[in-house]
């Protein structure tokens, strides 16, 4: 009311209407700011009501942490299937159920987030380690880095697997200890980073028990490897 | 987000909320202070200011129109109950509508109505797709049933794609769960992408169509009967090292297990084939009440 006795009758018509257009264009504007301010902090997930966002910690954990399971899977239905040694037949039953009931569980998590599960096709894999840049992990090759990595570290290659398959007997169960050894041992780097950085408590409680369960199978298979007179590969 | 945007806009909208209202003080109540002051009867037109709103409200629209299809272009390839099929938002891919869980054994062969296959009947060991290169065409029936379980099969035409190509398809699926790689001799393309119920047949391996046809439909919980289902073969008698070879010549039409099924080993037949044939010989004039005669053998 008051603003209606100020300057206003000395505004000419024209530039009446350039006035209101500037009126409008800043109210856009302000609209657009606040918008665009929204929509970019969605994108950074800053709110914890809303599902883990597609860089977080948790979703690259989960997409991560299923790709190195079924690997983990497939080795463990190997050894499985065709030693004739009943302990290590166990604990390769053992790693394949725990493995495959923990890569349908985070498959889950993915679905009720939203997110793809598994990792993009093409993308490599651990930059959600490189959080803040701060953090290094190190890649199948033994190299450190902060960024994405084509092989995470302890994953066999597609010959060790081949290989893995035609061996039967003691030289089978050695090949499979050296390389579930390898696998736990680099799994236990993207675990160890999950149970401490994911933001949902579910992710972190697998997560640490992904560390402690491979810790203690880490520890059970380099001893089956001394008894049958082996030594771990290099990591 | 909306905590934010009204925070964020509670200092400009202040303004600009009355202004909605009353425009026309509005506006002059602020050319007013700025203009007064510097010359008030000349009047030039503020294109200074004019200018700097442009400015912002280009720059706005840009942040904004980035933020959204960011966003939409992450989102719009994760299968969801709004967006059950993503890859209607790629140009090419053939859809077919399949009846699942209809198994043939190893020495039947199914006559496919496609090139490679897409679905159908299939053998009862499926192909491994834990991320597997194959280097040999691998026999179709086993290949279909790795697609009900939610894998993706980039199949290529060995004459066609080689060298640098066939190297990017490689890294594209080694190690990588429910994708699968082989040659497909005399295929009517470069590269064939399936997945149960669709296909996608490209010229190249750079095409970006590739990734977005796995994002859309690998493990893809409304188009795929068994999303989850094993990709390891252990077991089962598939042996990827060494696998059941693709066969070029089309099946016999006679002894081929059709596309709606028949000729399949089915549940119903499997049942006439494990329980019903022993009793049908021991009785053959009351085969169906077999089993009855069986528990109750005084009554008789």
């Amino acid at each position: 009311m008051t603003e209606e006795g100020l300057p206003e009758d000395d505004s000419p018509a024209p530039s009446r209407t350039s006035r209101i257009l500037v009126v409008l264009a800043a109210t856009v504007a302000v609209l657009l700011v606040g918008g665009a301010g929204g929509m970019l902090l969605t994108m950074s997930q800053v709110e914890n009501a809303s599902p883990p966002g597609p860089d977080s910690v948790d979703v690259g954990f989960a997409q991560d942490m299923r790709v190195h399971h079924l690997q983990a899977v497939t080795m463990a239905g190997i050894e499985r299937d065709r030693t004739d040694d009943g302990e290590l037949r166990a604990i390769a039953f053992d790693i394949e159920s725990t493995q495959l009931s923990q890569s349908s569980e985070m498959a889950g998590w993915l679905t009720v987030w939203g997110r793809p599960g598994l990792p993009d096709p093409g993308a490599g894999h651990m930059e959600w380690m490189s959080e803040g840049g701060t953090h290094e992990h190190t890649d199948g090759h033994g190299e450190t880095s902060t960024g994405a990595v084509q092989r995470m570290p302890g994953m066999a290659t597609a010959a060790e697997i081949d290989q893995l398959r035609g061996l039967t007997g003691r030289k089978l169960d050695v090949l499979f200890l050296q390389l579930m050894l390898r696998h736990h041992q680099g799994g236990l780097q993207m675990a160890k980073y999950g149970a401490e950085h994911a933001r949902t408590g579910y992710v972190r409680n697998l997560a640490r028990k992904i560390v402690q369960s491979q810790q203690a199978e880490a520890d059970a298979m380099t001893e089956m490897l001394a008894k049958r007179g082996a030594r771990p590969l290099p990591s | 987000m909306f905590s934010l945007y009204e925070t964020r806009s509670e200092t400009g909208m202040a303004s600009g909320t009355k202004s909605k209202g009353k425009p026309k003080s509005k506006g002059a109540v602020k050319g007013g202070r700025s203009r007064s002051a510097m010359s008030r009867p000349k009047r030039p037109k503020p294109w200074g200011m004019i200018a700097a709103v442009l400015a912002v409200v280009l720059l706005a629209g840009g942040v904004f129109t980035y933020a959204f299809m960011q966003i939409n272009e992450k989102e719009k390839w994760i299968a969801s109950e709004d967006n059950k099929d993503p890859s209607e938002n790629i140009d090419g891919v053939v859809r077919k509508e399949y009846d699942s869980g209809q198994h043939v054994t190893g020495e039947q062969r199914v006559a496919y109505d496609q090139s490679p296959p897409f679905g159908g009947p299939h053998d009862q060991a499926w192909a491994a797709c834990s991320g597997v290169v194959y280097d040999r065409a691998v026999r179709n029936e086993n290949m279909v049933h790795a697609l009900e379980h939610g894998s993706v099969w980039i199949a290529y035409n060995p004459d066609e794609i080689k060298g640098g190509a066939l190297d990017k398809l490689k890294a594209k699926v080694e190690g990588q769960p429910y994708l699968m790689l082989s040659p497909y001799p005399d295929l009517d393309r470069p590269i064939s992408l399936q997945s149960w119920g669709h296909q996608l047949k490209l010229d190249s391996a750079d095409d970006t169509r590739i990734d977005d046809f796995i994002r859309s439909l690998r493990e893809n919980q409304y188009q795929n009967p068994e999303p989850g289902g094993r990709c390891d073969v252990d077991g089962t008698g598939f042996d990827p090292t060494n696998p059941p070879p693709f066969v070029a010549e089309a099946p016999d039409e006679k002894t081929a297990v059709k596309m709606d099924g028949s000729g399949a080993i089915d549940e119903s037949q499997q049942e006439q084939n494990g329980q019903q044939a022993p009793p049908m010989t021991s009785v053959p004039a009351q085969p169906s009440q077999s089993a009855p005669a069986a528990s109750t053998p005084p009554s008789q």
